[in-house]
């Protein structure tokens, strides 16, 4: 083993958990978290040598994570939209609609699994910076500095934004709820 | 008055709903990783780097710079060469003409030119 692969070893070791967390509150599905998250550390030993010490190395890693998620989400939202097309002109897969996997209570998920869906139709609907900070913020082991330079931005806009986050979502959801 | 709290009760519902939802975000509580999750890790780095070493040899700029020079070196060569064949066999072609000529006009049916250069006009 060389000492590049003993040093990326030592960085997934580190790291995981906490990339982890962070591309699962972005995409509210445990396989998918993990699979980003390999994809980040593929990423990040791939660009190993590209790496600039203009910032710290765990911030340049939760970087990716979060490019990584919205990348994934986009992906999900074309996805959804194309598939939403075919059912328009009669091409749906009979597969995209069979249901995932339930847990102990069908009850308790179904009500979860839609109240998380609210959720992320609300966060969707969010400006990318303010998702972003919100969500970072959400997450242990971020500090505000910390999100402020995942974002490339000041500590005060990451308060303002987290702040300005907080109250459209609060708005949408409202907004979701008394429409049903 | 009656609307009033009926109004009230929905509004108290809502902020309910809005408060519960929002709490899947603070009960997300974290999750540790697969134990296979680095020996997935380094098993998809072994394979991704064995499938994209060719490709990844011909995006390396200084591999395409050196393509590029060397499709051209090989362009150059070959006008060069085509350029060589061509000259040497339009030479070729204009001696062979010469010859054939020559040829043509010592043939058996010019004879008589012959003999009327070497005409000696002094002689009776």
């Amino acid at each position: 083993m060389t000492s590049r692969d003993e040093m990326f070893r030592n960085i997934v070791a580190e790291h995981q958990e906490l990339v982890l967390n962070t591309c699962y509150r972005f995409v509210f599905n445990r396989e998918d978290a993990e699979d980003l998250a390999q994809e980040v550390f593929v990423e990040v030993f791939r660009s190993f040598d590209q790496f600039r010490e203009e910032s710290k190395l765990s911030t340049w890693i939760y970087r990716i994570a979060v490019t990584k998620s919205l990348d994934h989400l986009r992906r999900v939202k074309r996805k959804k939209r194309f598939s939403s097309l075919k059912r328009v002109l009669g091409l749906a897969d009979a597969a995209d609609n069979i249901a995932a996997p339930s847990m102990n209570n069908p009850a308790e998920e179904l009500a979860s699994s839609e109240r998380a869906k609210v959720l992320q139709d609300a966060l969707d609907t969010l400006p990318e910076s303010q998702k972003i900070a919100f969500l970072l913020s959400k997450q242990d082991g971020y500090s505000n500095q910390e999100i402020a330079d995942i974002l490339n931005t000041s500590l005060s806009a990451v308060e303002s934004l987290v702040h300005r986050a907080k109250k459209n979502l609060y708005n949408k959801l409202y907004a979701s709820y008394k429409k049903h | 008055m009656k609307q009033e709290s009926v109004m009230k009760l929905k509004h108290e519902k809502i902020e309910e709903e809005v408060r519960s939802t929002l709490k899947l975000l603070n009960e997300m509580g974290p999750f540790e990783a697969h134990h296979l999750f680095r020996a997935k890790l380094m098993r998809r780095i072994e394979t991704d780097l064995k499938q994209n070493n060719g490709g990844a040899l011909l995006g390396r700029p200084d591999f395409r710079l050196a393509c590029m020079i060397m499709l051209l070196l090989f362009n150059l060569a070959s006008a060069f060469v085509s350029m060589q064949q061509e000259s040497s066999q339009s030479m070729t072609t204009a001696g062979q003409l010469a010859g054939t000529q020559s040829d043509y006009y010592s043939a058996q049916e010019f004879a008589y030119y012959d003999q009327t250069t070497s005409y000696d006009h002094k002689s009776p």
